[in-house]
């Protein structure tokens, strides 16, 4: 078996020697530069734009701004393409970083000096900075996931049940912007023949982006083709078409060359996503005995003057908890900022923070322990679906967690625990993200050398799916995985479901599983069908595979090789198809991963600096198809929330809304020196209620509950509960 | 086969840069490439990185930010860890550059590569130029660096998917194996 071992990475020898090509390495004949120059207001128009110099300057080829874009097509729906506004649609400014003009020329330096050149004679509008003050606009979204992600919804009678519990909270929670931050650069290399356009693109969703570029370029979908191999990076941010994608294809059109566009650092920060600030109210309600009552939770969010995005908050408060009652509401309110995207993890990552934190507010208040709390309330059926959760060994993670972690000695208060000039502090939460499917296709290949191909769209963008993939189509040939090639991240390819949403697993894994499997028993048809196999006769479903030969799995010395099957019967290859549904669960359950956190805080006494010197997390995702890139990948989601639970605050300038350092200097990220011991385990029980290979998504949930986890140590350390991230010393500088 | 097959532009020549429409003056520069002696023309504002990326086609090493905060743009300049996007081409004439693509001989990786493969010492590989070539130089600097020094040492470079556990245990593997072979 392939599955389940600790296989490394199939690209690692081309990681580690620089062979590896991602988007802004990759290089064609005649290839020249563009720059993009961005708007320096929030809010206004440009009343004038002088290309002149630029135009003038050494190398360039061409200046684009609204005066003289090409014409756009199709009206973009703001969902694969973010905003609902083309780049250059019109003079008007309705975010700072807004680009104003695509500069092209011969070399790189040429095309950044030129793109300084460019005067902008701007009219300047007051801006709505901050979400504070955009607060008197809150408004309910008009918003195209509903129902699937309901903005409002009610269960029972909450504030009945409030006026009626033993203990009531009423709390406010805030995050900040954060940054996806990915280290690649958003890039493009955009490239005509003829009337066809290639574009090879830091995305992780190929087939999802082709029909979006068509749409804006008026062309029909198959004379667009989209290729993403290696993505460096992206965790939301490459989710969706941005700007530089359109006008970098523009701009090949009207110089006749490929064009690469590689945005600057700068404007990954301002024009390529981030998560919104939200402002999370929850109240509480619970009796003495333990048992939570109700819940209700408002969010608003900052979202874009020009269309409504919520970012979805509310999502795990009516489902992670036995809860009598439950109100939510999701509420935004428009600022002049860049466009938001998803981010790891959408919807619960902040609102787990608020959740996660509140529940632990609860435990103070009835001097319960907060597992004590969470286990009374533990919930083995979705109450809204009114179906059986399937695989939530969550119980089982707070008893491996505890264990690992040793919470049994935590003292009962918080400003109890000591070490020399430290505080010391233990905090947990648990951690639930819904299990989400899409459509996917995939193509196995057997061919008369013995070997196989995987193919499947899905880009790589260090989840390791080039490896599980290979994983997987290994154990359904039969075939050795070293003997197992892929091809991944190219429209060209079969369509799998987007890299996002830890759907790979679950969805793209499937589609390969079956392909693999199809090609398996097309393969044992033919032999059983072949006079001249050893295997000839049997029925098909007595043949089985193991180490690239088909065999009677009765009498396991009869057999023969794929390639001597192929071989003698003159065929080069087989080739099957995959294919996920994704109504293909077992729909009497409900799905989704879990875990739970414990983190051990350390915080100075004098410099109120709060270290996580410890962290276990524990996750129920099914099967652990390699449990080498799984565990890097969950110890990465617990420090990318770490990020956003102690450092990560995109500042803005309170009267312009611009944000003050747009840079990896100032936005800061978690370096080595601030993660201390990750550990990390899985409750491994197979859910094949949920996918045929029994096997979950992992990437989002690692990272839910971090933020709180996180939260609630700091608080047990020092009593001091911090409702707004990030955790910085300021918060933490009283007695 | 590169990694997702895909194997655009390699073996295309380099394009002459006409330096008389850069808009700077260019300067003949010479340098040793990991090994290699080239001569180039080069355009007074191209950073060392965009030199080694675009003109000698040695795409390896990374542009993370452009800005000296990343680490991705690693490389080792006279033997000495530098950011290579924060330093002019012009500025090192007759230096030698060692980056990613010159560690492994033939088909032997460098004992840091191999200990980053074996520890699973990156996710999405786009820093990991820089890690690598931050780690060989630690390692050159002190030999016998302790595993408690190497986070606070290996901290000028990010990982934003966070394999810094990894990292630090390739390191710690690596500092070993080299050790023992002494």
């Amino acid at each position: 078996m392939a599955i389940g071992r600790p296989l490394s990475r199939v690209e690692a020898r081309d990681k580690v020697t620089g062979a590896a090509r991602y988007t802004a390495d990759t290089r064609l004949p005649g290839m020249v530069y563009a720059a993009l120059m961005s708007s320096a207001v929030s809010a206004g128009r440009v009343r004038a734009i002088d290309t002149a110099r630029a135009e003038a300057a050494p190398g360039v080829l061409a200046v684009i701004t609204h005066l003289n874009r090409p014409q756009w097509h199709s009206t973009p729906a703001a969902l694969r393409y973010v905003e609902t506004r083309f780049p250059l649609a019109d003079e008007h400014i309705h975010h700072h970083g807004q680009y104003l003009a695509v500069v092209v020329a011969g070399t790189r330096e040429q095309a950044a000096h030129a793109a300084g050149l460019v005067a902008v004679d701007y009219e300047t509008r007051p801006a709505v900075p901050t979400l504070d003050a955009a607060l008197p606009d809150a408004h309910q979204p008009v918003w195209r996931f509903e129902p699937e992600f309901p903005t409002l919804l009610a269960l029972g009678d909450p504030e009945a049940r409030l006026a009626a519990a033993d203990v009531r909270l009423d709390l406010e929670y805030r995050t900040p912007y954060n940054s996806h931050a990915p280290m690649e650069p958003n890039a493009t290399l955009a490239h005509w023949d003829g009337g066809s356009l290639t574009v090879h693109e830091t995305s992780q969703q190929v087939h999802l982006d082709r029909p979006v570029i068509a749409g804006a370029l008026g062309l029909p979908p198959d004379r667009v083709r989209v290729v993403s191999t290696l993505v460096g990076g992206a965790f939301g941010n490459k989710t969706a078409v941005w700007a530089h994608t359109l006008l970098a294809a523009v701009a090949a059109r009207q110089v006749g060359r490929p064009v690469q566009l590689v945005v600057t650092r700068k404007q990954v920060f301002t024009c390529h996503g981030h998560q919104p600030p939200i402002i999370q109210r929850l109240r509480v309600g619970a009796n003495r005995d333990g048992t939570l009552q109700a819940i209700t939770h408002h969010t608003v969010n900052g979202t874009p003057v020009l269309f409504d995005r919520p970012e979805a908050a509310i999502s795990p408060t009516g489902t992670v908890y036995a809860l009598r009652s439950v109100g939510v509401r999701v509420e935004v309110a428009g600022m002049h900022m860049p466009a938001p995207a998803t981010m790891r993890t959408p919807g619960d990552g902040p609102g787990m923070f608020a959740v996660g934190s509140a529940l632990d507010e609860m435990a103070y208040a009835l001097e319960l322990d907060p597992i004590e709390l969470r286990r009374r309330n533990h919930l083995a059926v979705h109450p809204l679906l009114g179906r059986p959760w399937s695989g939530k060994q969550l119980l089982e993670c707070y008893d491996v967690g505890a264990e690992r972690f040793g919470w049994e000695r935590r003292a009962p208060r918080p400003r109890m625990m000591r070490d020399g000039a430290d505080w010391v502090g233990f905090g947990m939460s648990s951690a639930q993200r819904l299990e989400h499917h899409a459509a996917a296709r995939a193509a196995v290949e057997i061919r008369d050398d013995g070997s196989a191909e995987v193919r499947t769209a899905a880009p790589e963008i260090g989840t390791g799916n080039l490896t599980t993939l290979t994983q997987i189509a290994a154990d359904g040939t039969g075939i050795a995985p070293s003997q197992v090639d892929i091809r991944s991240g190219d429209t060209t390819l079969p369509e799998s479901a987007p890299t996002s949403g830890s759907r790979t697993t679950g969805s793209t894994g499937t589609a390969v599983h079956l392909a693999a499997l199809r090609a398996r028993q097309a393969a044992a048809r033919l032999a059983v069908a072949d006079p001249r196999s050893p295997l000839h006769g049997l029925p098909a479903e007595r043949v089985g595979a193991a180490r690239g030969r088909l065999y009677d799995v009765d009498v396991p010395r009869r057999g023969e090789t794929y390639r001597d099957l192929l071989r003698r019967n003159g065929r080069r290859s087989i080739v099957e198809q995959g294919f996920h549904d994704p109504a293909g669960a077992d729909p009497r359950f409900a799905y989704a991963t879990f875990g739970a956190h414990f983190t051990e805080v350390r915080i100075d006494d004098t410099l109120r600096r709060v270290r996580v010197t410890r962290h276990v997390g524990v996750f129920a995702v099914g099967r652990v198809l390699n449990p080498k890139t799984a565990r890097n990948q969950a110890q990465g989601g617990i420090i990318y929330a770490l990020g956003g639970a102690l450092m990560e605050d995109l500042a803005t300038d309170p009267v312009t809304g611009r944000f003050i350092a747009p840079a990896l200097t100032d936005y800061h990220v978690p370096v080595n020196a601030d993660v201390g011991d990750i550990d990390v385990s899985f409750v491994e029980e197979p859910d094949y209620n949920a996918h045929p290979l029994g096997a979950k998504g992992l990437g989002e949930v690692v990272a839910v509950g971090v933020h709180a986890s996180i939260a609630n140590a700091v608080y047990h350390a020092i009593g001091i509960r911090v409702r707004d991230l990030p955790i910085t010393p300021d918060k933490l500088l009283r007695p | 086969m590169l990694a997702g097959g895909l194997s655009l532009g390699a073996g295309l020549a380099a394009p002459p840069v006409r330096a008389e429409a850069s808009g700077a003056k260019p300067e003949i520069l010479t340098l040793v490439v990991n090994g290699d002696r080239v001569r180039l023309e080069v355009d007074v504002r191209a950073s060392l990185l965009d030199t080694l990326r675009d003109r000698l086609r040695l795409t390896g090493t990374k542009k993370g930010c452009d800005q000296g905060a990343c680490g991705a743009c690693t490389v080792l300049l006279d033997g000495r860890r530098v950011l290579s996007c924060l330093t002019l081409a012009v500025m090192h004439e007759g230096s030698e550059v060692t980056t990613v693509e010159g560690l492994a001989e033939g088909d032997r990786l460098h004992p840091v590569q191999r200990a980053f493969v074996d520890h699973d010492g990156f996710q999405c590989g786009f820093c990991t130029s820089g890690q690598i070539m931050s780690a060989v130089g630690l390692l050159a600097e002190r030999p016998r660096v302790t595993a408690a020094e190497i986070p606070e040492l290996m901290s000028g470079n990010l990982c934003r998917c966070a394999a810094y556990s990894n990292i630090r245990d390739a390191i710690e593997a690596a500092a070993h194996l080299s050790r023992e072979g002494e």
